[in-house]
């Protein structure tokens, strides 16, 4: 029953001799959230302007609802909500007035700004001008503004930056809702993998314009590789036996390995050999590693091809 | 047609409590003022004279030579400084409209303001005579003003003054900078001054709305027909040019 909502096909785009975007194939399935996570620079904006056709990809496509954006354009454009990092607002206006400016354009009905203030908890303040809004108050009526046409399908680039931690809790906590409240699928980026732990059901990893995991959370989560991390009087000579054995080590700081190791079974092999070898352990220990550094380890390093 | 009504509305809603919009009365509010104490000042040299015509002739200078095109350059750069400042283009190019629209809302709605000053110009020149015929009976302001002339001479040098208003609405929403949209137009007004003199006066854009109510016949409708068919090419070469370019 889960159907494609947006997928994107080859799609890449350079800046002079920069490859911003380099083949993403993104596949989004309707009622999900899908992180799109990146570092600084990794090409999440890019991507989300090419989605909303604000600039034109070099090669490949984007296709929402199953149609061609280059070619269904505005039809496309009317179920779609966005919000492009900073919230597009007129500050001498009031925040009921904002809304009002793209409700004339988009010529939808008036109970639709009443609705989308309500959701992001801004009818209080509804009549206040923008210019006295807060940090937080300004991106939940950029949010207010993406919803206003009732959208399928929810484009937000970066929605939390910049809030202290109260409003990235409350911008969190109104997104979370969305899917289940109104059916709306959620695109959202973010170079934060703690926040698309806790909103997303699928991740998109990007780095310098390339793809490099795309996948459910459990998925990403099936990827880790467990480690065991041993103390031993003499490393190197301890690491030469564990390679000649055909494990792969790894020098971790103060001293330590760390071997690619599963379960039980292989922590204790590893350290009959050592011990056999007549080498002392005095730390052994099997760990997961966190996704935070899977994804830093993923970013770290440059991609192949990713940068002229 | 109907997105264009929509698009209009919409950028309506965005003059409240903006600078540009109290323009569109300060602008020929300063000008009248401006000839109006020439004439109070200097009763007794203007009397006997042809009073309404010194008015009007000395208001409709002022305005088409000097105070149309700075005005049109502020109104078009502080009307796409909205957007600019509000980071609002990558909001509106993403609306379900055609792009096309959304620029000829922002042409037609800096045109709308010009026309409204256009006929506050006039409506001052008339407000002027009325009270300089109290303040200085011996002016002789009472008699009636030639209407229709003065009207005329207003609408003639609106229209001459299209190209610039395309041009500067091309500019200023091409490029982001207001400090560049006000060179471009104080630096067009300055060059007037030279270029009245010389032979290719009356193909120089800034001089259009003064040579639109030129004594010269042949000045006048080259001034107002380039001034419109300029306005049109540069208009819809600026909208084609905005729509196609990377939205910020
Ligand atoms: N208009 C542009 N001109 C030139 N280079 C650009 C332009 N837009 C983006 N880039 C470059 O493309 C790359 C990707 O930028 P992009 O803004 O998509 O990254 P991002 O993932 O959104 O990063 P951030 O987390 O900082 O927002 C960067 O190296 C950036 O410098
Ligand atoms: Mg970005």
């Amino acid at each position: 029953m889960n159907h494609t909502v947006l997928e994107t096909v080859g799609l890449t785009r350079s800046f002079g001799g920069l490859v911003a975007v380099n083949d993403i194939n993104l596949k989004v399935e309707a009622g999900s959230v899908f992180g799109f996570l990146g570092p600084n620079g990794a090409g999440k904006t890019t991507t989300i302007r090419m989605l909303l056709g604000l600039i034109k990809p070099d090669r490949g496509r984007v296709m929402l609802f199953g149609e061609d954006l280059s070619s269904h354009r505005l039809s496309i454009l009317g179920r779609v909500g966005a919000l492009v990092e900073t919230p597009s607002l007129y500050n001498h206006l009031t925040g009921f007035e904002n809304m009002e400016v793209t409700r004339r354009l988009l010529g939808c009905s008036k109970e639709n700004i009443g609705n989308a203030l309500e959701i992001v908890k801004l009818t209080d303040a509804a009549h206040r001008l923008v210019r006295e809004y807060s940090l937080g108050m300004r991106q939940r009526l950029g949010l207010a503004l993406a919803l206003l046409n009732r959208p399928e399908i929810l484009i937000l680039d970066e929605p939390t930056n910049g809030l202290d931690p109260a409003g990235i809790r409350e911008m969190r906590a109104l997104i979370k809702q969305l899917p289940d409240q109104s059916g709306i699928t959620v695109f959202l980026s973010s170079h934060l993998l703690s926040e698309v732990e806790q909103l997303a059901s699928h991740v998109g990893i990007i780095h310098q314009g390339k793809m490099l995991f795309q996948g459910s959370l459990a998925e990403l989560h099936a990827q880790q590789h467990e480690r065991l991390v041993l103390g031993v009087d003499r490393p190197s000579v301890a690491a030469e036996v564990l390679t000649k054995q055909g494990w792969r080590v790894h020098q971790e700081e103060n001293s330590r390995l760390a071997v690619d190791a599963h379960g039980q079974k292989d922590a204790a092999s590893i350290n009959a050999l050592l011990v056999r070898e007549g080498l002392e352990v005095f730390y052994l220990s099997q760990q997961q590693p966190t996704l935070e550094e899977t994804f830093f380890k993923m970013t770290a390093e440059p991609v192949a091809g990713g940068k002229p | 047609m109907k997105q264009l009504l929509a698009a209009l509305s919409s950028e309506s809603l965005k003059l409240k409590r903006t600078l540009a919009l109290w323009m569109v009365f300060i602008a020929p509010f300063i000008v009248i003022l401006l000839q109006f104490f020439i004439l109070y000042d200097r009763a007794k040299f203007f009397a006997g004279r042809d009073v309404w015509g010194v008015l009007m002739y000395g208001v409709t200078s002022i305005w088409a030579i000097f105070m149309l095109p700075l005005f049109i350059t502020l109104e078009t750069a502080l009307l796409s400084g909205l957007e600019h400042s509000g980071q609002s283009w990558k909001h509106l190019f993403a609306q379900p409209v055609p792009r096309w629209s959304v620029y000829a809302a922002k042409l037609l709605t800096v045109m709308g303001m010009i026309l409204v000053s256009t006929v506050v110009l006039v409506l001052g020149e008339m407000g002027a005579g009325k009270l300089l015929s109290v303040l200085r009976p011996e002016l002789r302001f009472h008699e009636s003003p030639n209407l229709t002339m003065m009207a005329r001479m207003a609408i003639m040098v609106y229209l001459a003054s299209w190209i610039l208003l395309a041009f500067h609405t091309w500019v200023s929403m091409r490029w982001k900078s207001f400090a560049l949209a006000a060179g471009v137009g104080v630096a067009g007004t300055f060059f007037a001054v030279f270029a009245s003199g010389a032979r290719i006066g009356k193909f120089y854009p800034w001089l259009f709305p003064v040579n639109a109510v030129s004594t010269s016949p042949e000045r006048m409708k080259l001034a107002i027909l380039l001034g419109i068919i300029g306005g049109a090419i540069i208009a819809v070469a600026g909208c084609w040019n905005v729509v196609r370019r990377d939205v910020e």
